[in-house]
């Protein structure tokens, strides 16, 4: 039984598509059965389109990658007027979560309440921690900021309102209690860390951006502990996110207390890694004890 | 045709040239829909946990009847080196045919630098089959980079112009020569190799007022469109997808100025 009722709504899998890896979900749509996932979390939509970065946008590391894709997206307009439709068309059973990014709150509070009236999503996750854009890093590293941003959105919806988090703090804790008591609905972690590759025949950085994320197999260990870190600090719910490409890892983190988790990078690899994770999941909660994922849970003994 | 995602068994492989291998895989599916100058993405999948590595995009090199789909691999770096190093009965995982290919409807001169070549090769073969012209010009920087000359007119039983930098293979020069030289000025001309190249070529080809379709490289994530990692410059200044848009684009449509962005 892998079903739960999380943020008010029916997931018929703990497993999602982590934003920045399934564009608007129609892109993915020839290669896998959306529906047979818990949903999906959008690319980064801003208040206006942003054109992105000048490429190299992505790069390989040894167990992961970096990128500096830079937000690219067609603002609020455009996807309420060309990504949204597909999203609401199509999709019945999964659940779309749309991220949100912005250069200021008053950004962030116009696209939630440009969204809110909008059919074909459930919620928000808020992005307050993508290390691509100038500034893009301030909400999620500054406590005080943070917890404005927050309350301002609250303010704006009453759909669920997912926080995620940046790991580029001492202690991802102290964020995961702003966001509960400024009323957010849950939190995701983790994205991605700032990183670095030298292409060393020409001495310049590879990515055009200089510096971009690393993600992947990598940070599987971080995004676990942010996790457990997250729940020790707070009663929300957590999203786990970060390097995530088989049904243990996933479950690393639903035993470390995620509800939810999200499959990301390990999809350019296998575009079917989402469902296959998903699968795995409910072949491991049948052999457990519990038969239920909701029990599994935070179940980590870590006495 | 919708891309498929299919286990390809490596049927054979020959060192063709310096760190260089063509490979032929056995998956009759993306074999048979595949069309010149479509890519797919090649890597290991997710199964060995030991093992990471993001699929590579390779230009189709060639299709057989038999199901056979033929992949030319120079090894660069840690990847391509692992690629180049399967062995025969091994499988791979392929994704495609991806993106848009090359016209096939009218004569064609084709210019290729270095792995270039490859999608040519398939082009090469289609144009035999369909009893179009082609003519093949291929550039290397030197004599040990070529790409045997008697294997490829097997191929695509068209005998390519070989130019090396230092003149150890074929005639010493670049491949823009060869068209300044003597060049069929009603076909399509079309291009594929390192960037300097399809800048020179572009403008080349706005000089003498031809058509030149490029295949264009870019890193690339996925393959498929989600990532938004392969961009390349469009003429309206907009970021384009290399991947869906791409790889192989209308010169006239992208900023060769600007294609790289720094």
């Amino acid at each position: 039984m892998i079903e739960q009722r999380v943020f008010g709504a029916w997931f018929r899998s703990p497993v999602l598509l982590a934003s920045g890896t399934c564009g608007y979900g129609q892109e993915y749509a020839d290669l896998i059965d959306l529906e047979s996932l818990g949903g999906l979390v959008t690319k980064a939509v801003s208040l206006e389109p942003r054109p992105g970065n000048a490429p190299h946008r992505v790069a390989e590391t040894a167990g992961g990658m970096v990128n500096a894709i830079g937000l690219e997206n067609p603002g609020l307009a455009g996807f309420i007027a060309t990504k949204l439709p597909w999203l609401r068309d199509n999709l019945s059973k999964a659940q779309v979560l749309v991220n949100v990014v912005g250069r200021s709150v008053d950004d962030y509070a116009a696209v939630v309440r440009g969204l809110d009236g909008e059919d074909g999503f459930l919620g928000y996750e808020i992005n307050v921690s993508c290390p691509n854009v100038k500034g893009g890093t301030m909400f999620g590293t500054n406590p005080a900021a943070l917890a404005e941003l927050v309350r301002r959105i609250r303010g704006e919806t009453d759909r669920p309102l997912i926080v995620k988090l940046t790991p580029n703090v001492a202690d991802v804790g102290e964020f995961a209690m702003v966001c509960e008591e400024e009323g957010a609905d849950g939190l995701s972690a983790i994205n991605t860390f700032p990183g670095m590759v030298v292409d060393t025949a020409s001495r310049r950085p590879l990515i055009g951006n200089r510096s971009g994320g690393v993600s992947g197999p990598a940070i599987l260990p971080m995004g676990v502990h942010a996790t457990w870190r997250a729940r020790q600090c707070s009663s929300l719910p957590v999203i786990g996110v970060g390097g995530i490409r088989s049904a243990l890892d996933a479950m690393q983190y639903i035993m470390a207390g995620a509800c939810l988790v999200q499959v990301g990078t390990a999809s350019f690899v296998d575009p079917m890694a989402a469902v296959r994770v998903s699968e795995g999941l409910a072949a491991l909660v049948e052999a457990a004890p519990e038969r239920s994922i909701g029990d599994l849970v935070g179940s980590l003994d870590d006495a | 045709m919708e891309p498929l995602r299919r286990r390809a068994r490596l049927l054979s492989g020959r060192l063709v040239a310096r760190d260089t291998w063509w490979m032929e895989f056995d998956c009759p599916e993306i074999a048979a829909g595949a069309l010149p100058g479509q890519f797919v993405m090649l890597g290991k999948g997710l199964g060995d946990p030991l093992t990471w590595m993001l699929p590579r995009p390779f230009s189709v090199g060639l299709t057989r009847p038999g199901g056979q789909v033929g992949i030319l691999i120079r090894a660069y770096g840690e990847g391509s080196r692992a690629l180049c190093r399967v062995r025969e009965g091994d499988s791979l995982v392929m994704l495609g045919p991806l993106g848009r290919g090359f016209s096939t409807d009218q004569p064609a001169e084709c210019v290729a630098g270095g792995v270039g070549l490859a999608p040519f090769i398939f082009l090469a073969d289609w144009y035999r089959r369909h009893d179009l012209p082609v003519r093949l010009i291929y550039g290397e920087r030197d004599g040990g980079a070529v790409f045997d000359p008697g294997f490829i007119a097997r191929l695509t039983g068209c005998e390519p112009e070989i130019f090396t930098e230092d003149g150890s293979h074929g005639r010493r020069g670049r491949v823009l020569e060869a068209l300044s030289r003597d060049s069929a000025a009603n076909s399509l001309l079309m291009g594929c190799g390192p960037s300097g190249m399809l800048r020179a070529l572009a403008e080349h080809a706005v000089r003498v007022g031809r058509r030149l379709e490029v295949s264009v490289e870019e890193h690339m994530g996925c393959g498929v469109g989600t990532c938004q990692g392969c961009v390349v410059r469009g003429a309206g200044g907009d970021w384009i997808k290399s991947c869906i848009a791409g790889p192989v684009f209308d010169a006239a449509d992208l900023d060769w100025d600007r294609a790289g962005g720094r």
